[in-house]
């Protein structure tokens, strides 16, 4: 018989916002409930053992994001969540030659200096530059983005918090910053530097998951989304969850549910239930139904009100622009089972950038290339890609001796494009290993012995991330980052503050503001929003403060 | 005064240069223009071509700021043309401001969402056009003091029309205006012709496929004094003859054929100009059409501190566009168009998409296949400027790599010559056989004839990190240029390139303001 549960608050979907806006609903004393469609939480912040001994990170692979203020406030730490730092990283040349990132300063400067003095001397400018940036946007990550056209005080006061922060950064600097946030990750490596493989070493972070090339306005900004996790604090600037991604989820999870919060898995949801524009629940697929007068959706929004809400409950013009909102994937990834370490010819034994994020792509224009590849509908030919082999630092990865790789592929289209047809369903066996084909032969341009390596291989499409994490189109951030689609424009102008068209209902994942990456910002944010407006707002700490 | 004494000096007669040289004539001061080039104009000049008389470079009035128009009393002739999105299966488009009908009469599916579109863009387009009346917002001394907020009072009107829009509109205006123009395009329109056309729209003459963010701020751009395009009677050049025309009449002298040897410069201020003859003309305020970064060589490299050099090597001002002017033995005939029609502005972008992958290889130095085209035959309109029965065509060609792989040779020009001719004979089958002159002007042959740095159409990169406040860069934004009475009065400056005349009216008016001439 089908059931039927009352709750004070149902958050759809266990992604790690959904389980961070389900976290503070319960500690602030709300009967809670999370439906969850696949028969394991996490969403894309997830581990999952494809095979025997190894597990994977099956999407996001690398922590840094992660928002301090949220880890400490719900004592993550005590539900087993560990982040390992990882330091340095490299790109390879198929000349030989590599260039390595590393954390220590004057190891970091002879290695620059090797590929150009002049580069090394530039690199701290840049990267005082970036950290400028980095603190300049971090105070907005967990507070909610102003409505520039309400006149409304708390909006106001947002604003003003915006030209206060704006003030104080000065002329100069608000000139510079502004050319930041509207310049290309391309136009601004090549302002600093001069040689081919830095640059192409660090430009990745700026495209990675987006539908934008090197050279695209915009995506030095989303280099920030990479580098402003803990740029200025030592531990966890970069880092791996131990036991992989789905640590965070389940710590999570774990916090939840000593809150008193019920999670339910396998319980995908069908219909969003609205009456007289006001939400009462959920009904799922299998029948069940639970009402609550506050329902939270942690799918991205194109999910959330094309395929599970009724349009008659929504103004045309708010469908509308949720049908323009652009969600385009661009992003694969392989994660392998190795049998032993790959060998590392060009790399000095023992070479801890190793344990770093690996690439072989050494200029920008073959970056920018990849790209062009995407827009026609094909994977990158020549793909850019950043790999790491997690299980050095964190054994639990892989049986003894054995290592797990992870890959992350840019660029990959949603609809690939077979004989002059664009479509997702061109995604099969034999497409997804040509594609892996051609990765893996790229990265022989490191490891020669990859091939021999691999003991088992998960092939990850934009298609497949769609269908199993029902990430739309598989876009990584759920909602691309670009400037229309950031701040108060993120999903839907005059929607950006975690409401919706209809009553008690809410947007709680990546899709609201900040936006994608493993932050669990937009799931406090909301959360914040939620127990506001049921005058519970004191019962949650107010991080911008 | 001796003829050699002047209170301002304005180097490049491009139409930016005679604008300033009027402007502050027009307040009583003394000015004389050096032109390097035989002639005036800049890229607004005339040339002459078996006979003819072509649009050398630009060809087209749509974007000439009507407040310069009437405070120099210009007289300039000319006739509106409509836009002709050619389809390679003949349905051709007719577009006349809003409207939008296929070339048979036909109505065009899309009519209506192109005209809202087209509408919506041309108010938010006036309303950024305010930002072109004036020096950009200053940032100095941060937002919050009383000068710069009297600074932002253009800023301030730009919100409270936005704030007339009512909230939806201003809502749009905000998610829009860092966007790219693909997906506002392809958000109202199917793709074909008329998306072609926009999208082609909005990146002539930029370094930028449609895909690139910025490029709604670019289409918006054009739109900003109405966009109606209109071809001038008697030729580009005869544009450029009315602003000089402006000028000498205020008393302002022209010299041509000049060449520059370096500013002269005392104290951390301007004091003349030196010649590379020897002669030194004095003033005590110099503005320069030329490049930024020419005009910094110009005035010297050391009188800039490190981080404004650093500013100017890292210009964005890669020209893409070339110009390919054909004369013919006789009228082209363009399949399924009238004569009429055939007079309007023939734009070769078939779709949005096309116009995107045109962009891939020029950014690696390389020619589309299928290069993107504005052709216009002016002689059409214009019977004056060719002999009896020949007629012209003027073609803008975009994404044509100032870099070009292997370098700008004679076989490169020809080649580019051939690939131009292969696509109109798509539309104008024969055409090639018509050719008696032509002339292929690279963007290095632009730049080599006007200074313009990279052949760029703006001088500089109209990205959104290369404008207003931080056009031409950071901290050299309002013509105000390092050195004391140095000043930018070209397209570099704010608001930027195109036959407009705001740049070297606003430097003038700065340099007034600025109290640098007694
Ligand atoms: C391949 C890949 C690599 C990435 N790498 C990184 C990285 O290294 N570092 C980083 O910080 N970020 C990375 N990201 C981005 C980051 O993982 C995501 O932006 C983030 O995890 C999204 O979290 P979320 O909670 O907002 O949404 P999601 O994780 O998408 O959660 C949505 C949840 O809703 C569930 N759901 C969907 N439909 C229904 C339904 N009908 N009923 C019930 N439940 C439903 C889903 O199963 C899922 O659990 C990566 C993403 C991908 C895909
Ligand atoms: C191919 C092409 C087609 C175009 N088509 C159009 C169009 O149809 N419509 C439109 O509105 N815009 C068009 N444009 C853009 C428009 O022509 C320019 O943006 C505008 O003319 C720039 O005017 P200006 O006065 O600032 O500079 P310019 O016209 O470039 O004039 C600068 C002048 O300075 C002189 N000069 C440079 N250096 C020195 C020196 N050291 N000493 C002395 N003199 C010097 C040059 O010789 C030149 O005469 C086109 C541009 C190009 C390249």
């Amino acid at each position: 018989m089908a059931k039927h549960d009352t709750y004070d608050a149902i958050v759809a979907g266990a992604g790690h916002n959904g389980l961070t806006t389900a976290c503070y609903l319960a500690k602030a004393g709300l009967k809670t409930l999370v439906v969850e469609k696949n028969d394991w939480i996490g969403g894309a912040a997830v581990s999952r053992s494809l095979i025997d001994g190894w597990t994977y990170s099956n999407c996001s692979y690398v922590c840094s994001l992660l928002r301090r203020e949220i880890v400490r406030d719900l004592e993550l730490p005590r539900f087993g969540l560990q982040v390992i730092p990882y330091e340095g990283g490299a790109t390879f040349t198929p000349e030989g030659d590599y260039f390595a990132y590393m954390s220590d300063h004057d190891a970091l400067r002879r290695e620059l200096a090797r590929h150009s003095p002049r580069d090394a001397d530039a690199y701290d400018r840049f990267s005082q530059a970036v950290i400028r940036q980095c603190r300049f946007i971090r105070p907005f990550l967990l507070r909610n983005a102003p409505d520039p056209t309400s006149l409304r005080p708390r909006d106001l006061s947002e604003l003003l918090f915006l030209v206060k922060q704006a003030h104080g950064l000065g002329a100069k600097e608000l000139g510079e910053t502004l050319r930041f946030w509207t310049m290309s990750i391309g136009d601004f490596l090549d302002s600093y530097f001069e040689s081919d493989l830095v640059k192409a070493h660090i430009a990745g972070a700026g495209i990675i998951g987006t539908g934008l090339g090197v050279y695209s306005p915009g995506t030095a900004y989303v280099l920030l989304h990479h580098y402003m996790g803990d740029v200025d604090g030592a531990i966890g600037a970069w880092g791996f969850a131990r036991g992989g991604m789905g640590a965070i989820s389940n710590a999570l999870g774990a916090a939840f549910e000593e809150a008193g919060g019920e999670i339910i898995k396998g319980a995908g949801v069908d219909q969003f239930l609205v009456r007289n524009g006001k939400v009462t629940g959920v009904a799922l697929e299998n029948g069940d139904e639970y009402h609550a007068p506050i329902v939270a959706s942690n799918m991205d929004v194109k999910r959330t009100f094309l395929q599970h809400t009724d349009r008659a409950a929504l103004p045309s013009a708010f469908t509308k622009a949720v049908e323009r909102f652009k969600i385009r994937g661009s992003s694969a990834k392989l994660n392998i089972a190795l049998d032993r370490l790959p060998s590392f010819p060009a790399a000095p034994k023992g070479a801890t950038f190793l344990r770093g994020d690996m690439h072989c792509s050494t200029t920008l224009n073959e970056l920018e290339r990849a790209y062009d590849d995407w827009k026609d509908g094909r994977w990158s030919q020549d793909p850019y890609f950043d790999m790491l082999i997690p299980s050095q630092i964190d054994p639990t990865m892989a049986p003894p001796g054995k290592h797990m790789m992870t890959v992350f592929v840019q660029y990959a289209p949603y609809d690939l494009e077979v004989d002059g047809v664009r479509s997702g369903e061109n995604w099969n066996d034999a497409t997804r290993k040509a594609m892996a084909d051609c990765v893996l032969d790229k990265i022989a341009v490191a490891c020669p012995d990859i091939r021999e390596r691999v003991v088992h291989a998960e092939v990850r499409t934009p298609w497949d991330i769609e269908r199993e994490v029902g990430l739309t189109e598989g876009n990584i951030f759920q909602g691309e980052l670009t400037f229309d689609q950031l701040l108060f424009n993120r999903p839907v102008p005059g929607y950006a503050q975690y409401d919706t068209p209809i009553r008690g209902m809410y947007i709680v994942g990546s899709s609201a503001h900040p936006g994608g990456g493993v932050m669990a910002a937009p799931g406090a944010n909301a959360a914040r929003e939620i127990l506001r407006n049921i005058g519970k707002g004191k019962s949650m700490p107010d991080f911008a403060a | 005064m001796t003829d050699n004494r002047f209170d301002a000096v304005v180097i490049g007669a491009g139409h930016n240069g005679l604008t300033a040289a009027a402007t502050l004539a027009q307040q009583g001061k003394s000015v004389c223009v050096l032109e390097r080039a035989d002639r005036i104009g800049g890229m607004s000049r005339s040339a002459d071509l078996g006979g003819a008389t072509l649009p050398e470079m630009a060809h087209l009035l749509y974007n000439l700021n009507p407040g310069v128009a009437k405070s120099l009393g210009l007289k300039i002739a000319s006739r509106a043309l409509p836009t002709v999105a050619l389809c390679p299966a003949q349905q051709h488009v007719v577009i006349q401001g809003k409207t939008a009908q296929y070339a048979n009469g036909d109505a065009h599916p899309d009519a209506a969402a192109y005209a809202a579109l087209y509408q919506r863009l041309k108010t938010f387009a006036a309303l950024l056009g305010q930002l072109a009346e004036g020096a950009p917002p200053a940032l100095a001394g941060g937002m919050l003091n009383a000068k710069t907020l009297q600074e932002m009072m253009a800023l301030g009107k730009l919100g409270l029309g936005l704030k007339r829009l009512g909230k939806v509109e201003m809502r749009e205006f905000l998610r829009v205006i860092l966007s790219n123009a693909y997906d506002l395009i392809l958000d109202e329109l199917s793709d074909g012709p008329l998306a072609g056309a926009l999208a082609a729209d909005a990146v002539r003459g930029a370094y930028a496929g449609p895909r690139s963010p910025g490029t709604v701020f670019s289409l918006m751009y054009r739109l900003g004094n109405g966009g109606d395009v209109t071809l001038p009677i008697g030729g580009m050049g005869a544009v450029a003859a009315a602003f000089a025309d402006a000028a000498t009449k205020q008393g302002v002298q022209i010299r041509t054929d000049v060449d520059i040897a370096s500013l002269v410069i005392a104290n951390d201020r301007v004091q003349g100009v030196l010649l590379s003859d020897g002669t030194t003309i004095h003033a005590d305020a110099v503005l320069s059409s030329a490049g930024a970064m020419q005009t910094m060589q110009i005035a010297g490299i050391a009188h800039f501190d490190v981080e404004a050099t650093r500013r100017m090597r890292h210009l964005r001002n890669k020209g893409t566009t070339a110009k390919v002017n054909l004369v013919l033995r006789n009228l082209p005939a363009f399949t399924g168009l009238t004569r009429e029609q055939t007079a309007g502005r023939l734009l070769v972008a078939p779709s949005a998409v096309a116009v995107e992958r045109a962009f891939n290889p020029a950014k690696y130095g390389g020619i589309s296949k299928s290069p993107l085209i504005e052709a216009v035959i002016p002689t059409l309109t214009d019977t004056t400027l060719a002999p009896d029965g020949t007629h012209i065509l003027s073609a803008i060609v975009s994404y044509v790599p100032h870099g070009l792989e292997g370098g700008w040779t004679d076989a490169a020009r020809a080649d580019l010559l051939d690939r131009v001719v292969q696509t109109l004979e798509a539309y104008a089958p024969g055409i090639g056989e018509l050719i008696t002159h032509s002339q292929v002007l690279s963007p290095a042959d632009i730049e080599t004839m006007t200074g313009a740095p990279g052949g760029h159409w703006h001088h500089a990169e109209m990205g959104i990190d290369q404008i207003l406040t931080v056009r031409p860069a950071n901290l050299m934004a309002r013509y105000a240029f390092g050195v004391g009475g140095l000043y930018l009065c070209g397209a570099s400056a704010h608001p930027g390139g195109d036959v407009m005349g705001a740049a070297g009216r606003n430097a003038a008016m700065q340099v007034i303001k600025d109290g640098v001439l007694r």
